[in-house]
């Protein structure tokens, strides 16, 4: 199922005290200086998707300079057309779509399908494995409704059984009360990363053979910190737990392993291959969730076209030319000198320039 | 800006001390209070001192009520073998409301909430030991919520209370009455599944 953002609605959001504008489904590429807001309007779009900041800011910052709150609204045309509204201030917040307030976020995740590709995927190969498994579980949850509840019992349950081991003296059967919860919601989890994993690999190592220059075969792989039995292991961890006071063993010390020819790339990829990496890992979670949604999701580019030499850069022509085909959507930043101008038949062209936006002609 | 006389400030702190009321509701309650008639509010002062005067937990099971022990617990038409655990006084009434619970009560006054600094000891499972050394029960029924705090409180119950001939049993959860499976989430279909029954 296709689907695009057909109208964006922004009221004192970032740099942008209004913005009304009217997208078609394709190409549009966002051309501008720095600082002028070309990357606000794909964190707008990104924030209406996720109700997050690719950015990884709270939204106190997206409220424009000297305002109170801010708003941003789409029409989003896919399967039917939906209205969404969020207002966002330090007093009150409200999310609606089709005019009624959303109760729970499960009904509301997945109106809008995004893929952001920006300099901060870096952190997917450098940072902790806890970007991995953001990675990991961003894609479940865009593709399973019953994943983002679980993973939020999982977490409650995880804060409530650590808090009890930093007590003296945890009451063993209140303690196993919480095990039993952490274990059943925990092993859930696991079992559906386990079964995404191998369909995400041959999908990310082809994605990877496309960006790179060189002949080195990715393989992803799948490291749950359960080997075999979760009840027995974490009953096996309890005197490492008692001295740590926290639960060591469970889906939330998984590890998502990224091998260039078998060898840690995080260890010993080259910077060239790590940037290499981080985009493959993106077009991967672009070509899954097509695969599953029947239809590509809306893609934000952020500014990484300069960064590319040509032969990665035409290493998304496949991607955007069946995004094309599909009338899907891409959304791109560049600066007027590095935009890549081999994509140049079907790009709507727009020009960026202190918080307005209009179309290039 | 002339601010607020004193008086009507403090009403205000001890209104938004209330459950449910926030700084805007304490303020427009207050301010209406100070300018209705007095007698009024000298009536409502009344109304709460009788009712917080009058209202108790019943001794026994914990509910609240005017004369303790309470109208359930001294009703001899009620199954003494039969005793429903519930979280909080107000779920007495949920479930008395079905009409279909013929046995007595037993409020914990909380659940386990580790994040809460609730623990066992804070709820009351002793008085619930102790009805079961001296009253003829049979059948305990867990009536908790299923949150992870609620499953974990039910397992921890159901180990600490186990005893001799005693049946322990806990409330089915999964679709709600009268429902198609289209209106139900992937957790309660799964729930439902599990707690499925054989048909005769």
């Amino acid at each position: 199922m296709r689907m695009h953002l057909s109208h964006l609605r922004l009221r004192d959001f970032r740099n942008y005290a209004r913005l009304d504008v009217d997208f078609a489904p394709g190409f549009h590429l966002l051309l501008g200086d720095n600082a002028q807001g070309k990357t606000n309007v794909l964190e707008a779009i990104y924030l209406l998707a996720t109700l997050r900041s690719f950015r990884g800011v709270g939204s106190a910052q997206m409220v424009r300079h000297g305002q109170k709150g801010c708003f941003a609204g789409g029409t989003l045309v896919g399967q039917g057309d939906h209205e969404v509204k969020m207002y966002w201030s330090a007093r009150e917040r409200s999310l609606s779509l089709d005019g009624r307030p959303v109760r729970k976020l499960t009904d509301y995740l997945g109106v809008l399908r995004t893929v952001v590709f920006c300099t901060e995927d870096l952190q997917l190969i450098k940072g902790t494995a806890r970007s991995r498994r953001r990675f990991l579980d961003l894609l479940l949850s865009q593709t399973h409704r019953a994943y983002l509840p679980l993973l939020q019992r999982y977490a409650q349950t995880l804060r409530s059984r650590n808090a009890m081991l930093k007590r003296p003296v945890p009451d063993p059967l209140a303690l196993e009360g919480f095990s039993r919860e952490l274990i059943s919601a925990g092993e859930e989890i696991i079992r559906l990363r386990h079964e995404l994993v191998p369909k995400l690999s041959p999908l990310a190592r082809l994605a990877y053979r496309r960006v790179s220059n060189e002949a080195e075969e990715l393989r992803i792989e799948y490291a749950p910190s359960v080997k075999r039995d979760f009840a027995v292991e974490l009953a096996q961890s309890h005197v490492r737990e008692r001295a740590y006071r926290s639960t060591l063993i469970g889906p939330h010390r998984d590890e998502l392993q990224l091998l260039l020819n078998d060898r840690s790339a995080a260890q010993f990829g080259s910077e060239g291959q790590k940037r290499t990496l981080a985009i493959a890992l993106k077009m991967t979670q672009a070509e899954y969730l097509t695969g599953i949604h029947g239809g590509p999701p809306v893609l934000l580019i952020d500014d990484i076209m300069g960064e590319l030499d040509v032969k990665r850069r035409s290493a998304f022509l496949p991607l955007l030319e069946r995004i094309h085909q599909s009338r899907g959507q891409v959304f791109m930043t560049a600066t007027e000198e590095n935009w890549p101008q081999e994509l140049g038949r079907d790009v709507q062209r727009w020009v960026v320039d202190k918080g307005v936006l209009r179309k290039a002609i | 800006m002339a601010a607020l006389p004193e008086p009507v400030a403090s009403l205000i702190g001890a209104l938004s001390k209330l459950p449910g009321i926030g700084p805007r509701s304490a303020e427009r309650i207050a301010l209406h209070l100070v300018q209705a008639e007095t007698g009024a509010v000298k009536q409502l002062a009344q109304i709460l001192v009788t009712a917080r005067d009058r209202v108790q937990l019943c001794a026994v099971c914990g509910a609240l009520t005017e004369k303790s022990p309470c109208a359930v617990c001294s009703d001899p038409r009620r199954d003494a073998s039969l005793v429903c655990i519930v979280e909080r006084p107000v779920d007495i009434i949920s479930i008395e409301k079905s009409g279909t619970f013929r046995g007595k009560y037993h409020v914990l006054r909380g659940k386990i909430s580790p994040l809460n600094g609730i623990e066992p000891e804070d709820l009351r499972i002793a008085e619930l030991e102790k009805r079961l050394a001296q009253e003829p029960i049979k059948e305990i029924v867990i009536a908790l919520g299923t949150d992870v705090e609620g499953d974990a409180t039910s397992f921890y119950l159901a180990k600490r209370l186990a005893r001799g001939e005693l049946k322990i049993t806990r409330i089915a959860h999964g679709l709600p009455a009268g429902t198609g499976l289209e209106f139900a989430d992937e957790l309660t279909l799964s729930r439902a599944l599990e707690g499925r029954r054989e048909m005769p």
